[in-house]
């Protein structure tokens, strides 16, 4: 087992503002882990600040060993695809989606790796079998999409490519409670392998006896740690 | 009958010269966020590669072409070392953008009226002097020339970004920038594209138009004007829009300097964006546009 990601002593923000506080996270290969806590205590935060799209951050992020935490950003997003490179697969929060693309050519878009690229056709048909509904709105422009549908190419989109680590940000927020279960079990069923991947939520209930481990995020910091089976227990 | 056909013909030839001006000027808005004003210098550029080369290297016509298109090229990726990249990540990067492009444009001519001197050059004719009668109708090669390769040139850009990897890359991040860098598109690698491609396109554009009139250092300043205006009225940021713009337009100009008087051109141009623009304020493109918007 090696480390995926190792944080330590994060701090990030926007402008005048810290959201995260002296941060250290360590996630190892193949494991699912899960952040919960409540709106505006740097859930999506934390995700931006490992992708370098904050506005300035500090400490030490590492991906596979690899440093690619800056002590000052410089302008938000400007070394984000390097880090993306590195084998970030993020599914962002909300419509982060390209409208006047097809969903064939959105898919295409994720494949960010010479590799996956040759193989997006395979991938593709793999991610359609996952999310079934897609399959006859291949070309349509995702701008025409319902939300749960755009939330499935966002999620497709970041399965494109073999990655590292993948991180969604409250896939479910916004869906309704039967469509984001599908969603979520889809984003579970991705095979891991070596990887490991962080889902972000705010309802815990989603997640439990689902993921490795289950971690609280209060005001930019990470509070108490249970397996998700502990949490089973004492529900019972 | 015959009036109304040249007519048409020559507001296709005007429409495809300008077209690829305002296509050039509507990509790279929309994927850089760059209101590009250096096309003018990029056209004399261009032009002025041309010309040496015929005079200098080979007198081919196919050949001057290319070295044209070739030095469109080198003015485009220029430009975006020197402006985009420095000033794209700093605050106000659209009004820094536009000043210093519009800089090169101006510093540019002066460099090349420094370097040439502002006598008028001329370029070879690259499609003969032929003539085709069709119905009564003399069309000359020189027409039919400038319409085909400015079609293929547009084409080849329009299914490049369809097909191509990099095509893909430009067109997300003509979308949504933000969720661009997400998915690992890099802005810097993509704007040396964009500006590649649109510097072909204008490279282009610079050679045909001086084989017909010629070429000076400040020649490329009005192509520029129309162009931007085109893409306005567009819709900037739609090739579609841009390309029905630049029909509209070239009909405009035949219209106007056959019933009124070339004088005129510009008066009606404008009076025609700016009706354009009243009723619809994001352009053509805001009829064409069947996304909803994010």
């Amino acid at each position: 087992m090696s480390n995926i990601l190792e944080i330590k002593g994060l701090s990030a923000g926007y402008g005048p503002l810290r959201v995260i506080h002296d941060l250290d996270l360590i996630i190892q290969s193949g494991e699912r882990v899960g952040i919960v806590g409540l709106n505006g205590h740097g859930k999506t935060t934390l995700f931006y600040a490992i992708a370098g799209l904050t506005h300035w951050q500090r400490g030490s992020i590492r991906i596979g060993g690899k440093e690619i935490g800056r002590t000052r950003s410089q302008g938000p997003g400007r070394y984000t695809h390097i880090v993306v490179k590195e084998g970030l697969a993020i599914m962002p929060q909300g419509d982060e989606i390209f409208h006047g693309l097809t969903v064939e050519e959105h898919l295409d878009s994720g494949a960010f790796t010479p590799e996956s690229w040759k193989n997006r056709k395979q991938k593709r048909e793999e991610i359609l079998e996952i999310f079934e509904p897609l399959k006859k709105l291949i070309h349509t422009p995702v701008g025409r999409l319902s939300g749960g549908e755009r939330r499935m190419v966002s999620i497709g989109r970041g399965m494109m490519s073999e990655a590292k680590l993948y991180m969604a940000d409250e896939p479910t927020l916004g869906l309704a409670p039967k469509i984001g279960k599908g969603v979520l079990e889809a984003l579970l069923k991705i095979d891991l392998k070596d990887s490991a991947m962080i889902i972000a939520e705010q309802n815990v209930a989603l997640l439990e006896g689902k993921v490795d481990r289950i971690i609280g995020m209060h005001a930019g910091k990470l509070k108490g740690e249970a397996s998700s089976s502990l949490s089973m227990g004492l529900k019972n | 009958m015959n009036d109304i056909i040249f007519i048409i013909i020559n507001g296709i030839t005007v429409a495809s010269i300008y077209g690829l001006i305002a296509v050039a000027v509507s990509i790279t808005w929309s994927a850089l966020g760059l209101l590009n004003l250096s096309y003018g210098f990029i056209f004399s550029f261009a032009g002025y590669g041309a010309w040496l080369a015929e005079r200098y290297l080979y007198g081919e016509p196919i050949f001057v072409m290319f070295m044209g298109i070739a030095a469109g090229i080198v003015g485009g990726v220029m430009v975006c070392l020197l402006v985009f990249i420095p000033v794209h990540d700093k605050p106000n990067f659209t009004i820094r953008g536009m000043i210093g492009t519009l800089a090169i444009s101006l510093i540019g001519g002066q460099i090349l009226l420094q370097n040439f001197g502002p006598k008028a050059k001329l370029l070879p004719e690259f499609f003969g002097y032929g003539k085709i009668k069709i119905l009564d109708v003399t069309l000359t090669a020189d027409k039919i020339g400038i319409i085909c390769s400015s079609i293929v040139m547009l084409v080849i850009v329009v299914r490049w970004m369809k097909s191509s990897r990099r095509g893909l890359e430009i067109r997300a991040m003509m979308m949504n920038p933000h969720a661009a860098s997400i998915v690992g598109i890099g802005v810097r690698k993509t704007g040396i594209y964009v500006m590649a491609v649109t510097g072909a396109m204008t490279g282009l554009s610079a050679v045909l138009l001086s084989q017909t009139y010629y070429l000076s250092p400040f020649s490329g300043l009005t192509p520029m004007i129309k162009g931007v205006s085109i893409a306005l009225m567009g819709g900037l940021g739609s090739v579609r829009g841009a390309v029905i713009a630049a029909i509209i337009l070239g009909f405009n100009e035949a219209l106007t300097s056959k019933f009124l008087g070339g004088r005129y051109v510009l008066m009606t141009q404008f009076l025609l964006i700016i009706i354009v623009l009243i009723i619809r304020p994001r352009g053509i493109a805001g009829i064409l546009d069947k996304a909803r918007e994010a």
